[in-house]
């Protein structure tokens, strides 16, 4: 009985993650990654923002320890964050990091803490409901086209368009009016 | 029978390390209860660790106020810096790792290259490669571009005249991090006031050059350094472990230094090709409101 309600509960995150995957999006099961440098100027504004994702990372190690005690549910966790890494596969550009409510300041290659569970059902809702003005992705849907408008590039994804950007050194998506 | 053997040399270590300090200090009853904490660390390391942590008299004062903050060891980071800031133009390739922490803490290593050619104190040409992105910064003077090859877009910003203050500006308003910034700001001004921990490990090889290997502690990380022994004191690697996440996750740079690099004044100002998109660069939220201006 109760390793069916895991068994439930794993499938119902598992399909959201592939709902999400299909959606043309990812997600990325990171919730940080070790700086890259020691020097103050550099790591000042990191500092703030690990420390942040440093107490929600000590709720998220209370919840694990919850599912010690169910010690089927220890592994099946493991088997959710896998499949998040599959979806990170899915991007046929690799070249994103999928962070939908990214923090400013993790780090030099851009990452950073990321609920996966969170993640997974705010964008999946986001993509059954058309593009939200302003809301950010970190891959296109399949079948865009790159407009050129005042010497900028947009992505017209059917009715719906992106403005690509450099958000740190990760490559983003904002869902925008169109631009002329 | 082994621990007894190994029990005995240490003894045996630590029984000599006490002479010696006590011929040399000539405090037998206090340079005693010194011994028996440094001792243990001398077993790990090279037999040459004992000459070295013994020579200054001031270890026994070290010891009884900041914990274990080796004054050579600070003296060493200090000598790099000033020796880096002599160096005109050098090129660098870092063969990086770097851990991401999976939700439920598991580190996951990603592997890159970065190839930099630096010429002071305004040109700078960086490429990041890696499995999951590719970057190539161009910073010659008064502008910066970023190039993403393979999804083809770039950005380019005004930026400012120095290296330095490029560093300060990627990383206050847009959140970057130039590649091995350390040795910007090593080479720029002492950054020692924030290490709480100093110690030197003795002679290591990286690369088939010898290097004497430190390690520091300063809040939220943990890290390393090998600087090459001799009259170019290079950091030739560098090892940072995040403490602020239970997982610590490792950060890892090994160097190749060529001091003599050949380089146009073209290689730092980027020229898009045809077909490349150019894209907007986000600022970091609330950066113009605390402010910093446009």
């Amino acid at each position: 009985m109760k390793r069916s309600i895991a068994r439930q509960i794993f499938d119902s995150v598992f399909a959201v993650g592939v709902a999400f995957a299909l959606a043309g999006a990812g997600i990325h099961a990171q919730r940080g990654a070790a700086r890259s440098s020691v020097s103050r100027g550099a790591s000042v504004n990191r500092s703030a923002s690990v420390d942040r994702s440093a107490s929600v990372n000590r709720s998220a190690s209370v919840d694990r320890s919850a599912n010690v005690n169910r010690s089927a549910s220890v592994d099946r966790s493991a088997n959710i964050n896998s499949n998040v890494n599959v979806n990170r596969n899915v991007n046929v550009d690799r070249d994103v990091d999928v962070n939908v409510d990214r923090r400013y300041g993790g780090s030099g290659y851009g990452c950073c803490y990321n609920p996966v569970g969170r993640a997974a059902v705010a964008t999946a809702a986001a993509v059954t409901t058309a593009a939200v003005v302003g809301s950010m992705v970190h891959s296109l849907p399949p079948s865009c086209q790159a407009v050129s408008v005042n010497g900028y590039t947009y992505q017209q994804c059917g009715s719906t368009w992106y403005q690509p950007q450099f958000q740190g050194s990760s490559v983003t998506y904002v869902v925008i009016n169109p631009p002329r | 029978m082994k621990s007894s053997t190994s029990r005995r040399a240490l003894q045996t270590t630590a029984v000599g390390l006490t002479l010696f300090l006590a011929a040399c200090n000539r405090q037998p009853a206090a340079q005693k209860s010194d011994a028996g904490p440094s001792a243990s660390p001398t077993t790990v390391g090279t037999s040459g660790q004992i000459a070295h942590t013994v020579s200054p008299a001031e270890a026994s004062t070290t010891s009884a106020t900041s914990t274990e903050r080796d004054p050579d060891a600070i003296k060493a980071l200090e000598r790099m810096g000033d020796y880096l800031r002599t160096l005109k133009s050098f090129q660098i390739r870092s063969v990086t790792s770097r851990d991401e922490v999976l939700d439920d803490g598991q580190n996951v290593e990603f592997d890159g290259i970065v190839d930099m050619i630096v010429e002071r104190p305004n040109r700078l040409r960086a490429e990041v490669t890696s499995d999951k992105q590719q970057r190539i910064y161009f910073y010659n003077g008064s502008s910066l571009s970023i190039f993403a090859p393979r999804v083809n877009y770039f950005a380019t910003l005004p930026a400012p005249p120095t290296i330095r203050e490029l560093a300060d500006t990627l990383t206050s308003k847009y959140d970057i991090e130039l590649p091995l910034v350390d040795l910007f700001y090593w080479s720029d001004r002492k950054s020692t006031d924030d290490i709480v921990s100093a110690t030197d490990l003795g002679a290591s090889q990286v690369d088939g050059v010898t290097c004497q290997h430190y390690a520091f502690r300063q809040e939220g990380a943990d890290w390393q350094v090998w600087i090459q022994l001799g009259d170019y004191p290079l950091p030739r690697k560098l090892v940072i472990r995040t403490t602020t996440d239970e997982a610590r996750p490792r950060f890892a740079s090994v160097m190749t230094w060529n001091l003599a690099p050949s380089f146009n004044a073209a290689a730092f100002t980027f020229v898009p090709p045809a077909d490349a998109h150019k894209i907007a660069m986000a600022q970091v939220p609330g950066f113009a409101e605390r402010g910093a201006g446009h």
